[in-house]
């Protein structure tokens, strides 16, 4: 989450491939405008746009596209309240929405195959636990399969058993791609028990975790103080009563 | 029809099952005895993807394939989660300890098995209405439970031994 923090690059992919399993657009195709580059055009004269220098792809007036991960809950890097903070931290001009098996991120064309570059060669991606889905991303809090991918009903990515490696055979929505993209081999399990960003425990019953029953109630009386106002209302309900003098 | 005292024993892995180790497990586990109907449960995997731009291109999912059990061939529609069998009372414990060596010895991981009852026991309106109504013509009852009220059970449920 931290802008500061350098993300560690575990995997290099082709910028071609991750166009095309972005879906978007062909690769070698030029980018699509919604409008006229920003010099080209005329606005009346604003402030706030003098103050904020616009990203590349609003410069050039390219579209807006997206890119969609599924995390599942079995210890993925990443998952979609971290990765919405994370955005927000690390990217400018980003649009991300979280739910709770899946997070996109909306940005112009030109930037998103940037920022998905970053997103799919750190560690903050792995190739078996964390899914690249545009449509039917149902998955996230299903068991694994033997080889420990994550369910996919379209499987986009398939494991190799030969090599160890998951490649994409089909494009983020799920359709077939030419050439498979092979996307690395899934990281260690152990490994993933500690980066993970997801707190659970399996088979453990809620009031024999401590931990969880204190964040719990926590999560209760913050809630509770906060509905009822105690303390920040009663100056105010004094006053109303007359009560303050 | 007698009356027969049954009870379902739930096989539940800790991972999804690959086709090759459903056949495999199915195939060891008819052999026991008291074994009366299997029920195998999972997440369905359409043959068509449904939505999104890439709608109406077929999915060729690796795990929706034929197996054979005991000589007949039978589509799995689901990836496999959970494995339901029925079997007879009186063979209950036999079955449940030669279940529990038999997954030790084909899987890699963990698995719970539990004795319960996971099938419906009782007729609903929507098997007598399959019934009634000629939707299917001969319902078998000792299929009540097996088939999900919507779907044809010539499709979901295969007949194997006598």
């Amino acid at each position: 989450m931290d802008p500061d923090f350098e993300m560690k690059k575990i995997r290099s992919i082709n910028d071609e491939d991750i166009v095309s399993v972005l879906g978007h657009r062909n690769p070698g195709e030029s980018y699509k405008s919604v409008h006229p580059p920003l010099d080209e055009m005329d606005f009346e004269e604003d402030m706030m746009k003098e103050l904020v220098e616009p990203i590349p792809g609003a410069k050039e007036g390219g579209r807006t596209r997206y890119i969609q991960f599924a995390d599942s809950m079995y210890n993925a890097p990443a998952h979609p309240y971290d990765r919405a903070r994370t955005y927000m931290s690390r990217f400018r001009g980003v649009d991300t929405g979280t739910l709770s098996g899946r997070q996109v991120i909306e940005i112009r064309e030109l930037d998103l195959e940037k920022i998905s570059k970053e997103l799919l060669e750190t560690e903050f991606f792995d190739p078996a636990k964390t899914g690249l889905r545009g449509a039917t991303v149902h998955g996230h809090s299903l068991r694994l399969d033997e080889n420990g991918l994550m369910f996919d009903a379209l499987q986009r990515y398939v494991y190799n058993e030969e090599t160890g490696m998951v490649s994409y055979v089909k494009d983020q929505v799920g359709r077939p791609l030419d050439t498979p993209v092979e996307v690395g081999e899934p990281l260690d399990e152990e490994h993933l028990k500690e980066i993970t960003t997801i707190y659970r425990s399996d088979n453990v019953g809620m009031r024999e975790d401590k931990e969880a029953i204190e964040a719990v109630l926590t999560i209760h009386k913050a809630r509770t103080d906060g509905g009822f106002g105690l303390g920040v209302f009663k100056n105010d309900l004094k006053a109303k009563l007359g009560d303050d003098k | 029809m007698e009356p027969i005292k049954a009870i379902d024993v739930r096989i539940f892995p800790h991972r999804r099952l690959k086709p090759g180790t459903t056949e495999k497990l199915l195939n060891e586990l008819l052999d026991l005895e008291g074994v009366l109907k299997f029920l195998v449960n999972g997440e369905s995997l359409p043959k068509v993807v449904g939505y999104g731009p890439a709608r109406g291109t077929r999915v060729n999912h690796p795990d929706r394939k034929i197996i054979t059990v005991k000589g007949k061939e039978v589509e799995l529609l689901v990836s496999v989660g959970d494995i339901i069998v029925t079997i007879r009372h009186e063979n209950l414990e036999e079955f449940v300890e030669k279940t529990k060596a038999i997954l030790e010895e084909t899987l890699n991981f963990g698995f719970d098995v539990r004795v319960g009852i996971f099938t419906r026991t009782k007729t609903t309106v929507s098997d007598k209405l399959k019934v009634a109504y000629g939707i299917e013509e001969d319902f078998d009852p000792n299929l009540i439970g097996l088939v999900d009220p919507k779907t044809n059970s010539k499709e979901t449920v295969k007949l194997i031994g006598d």
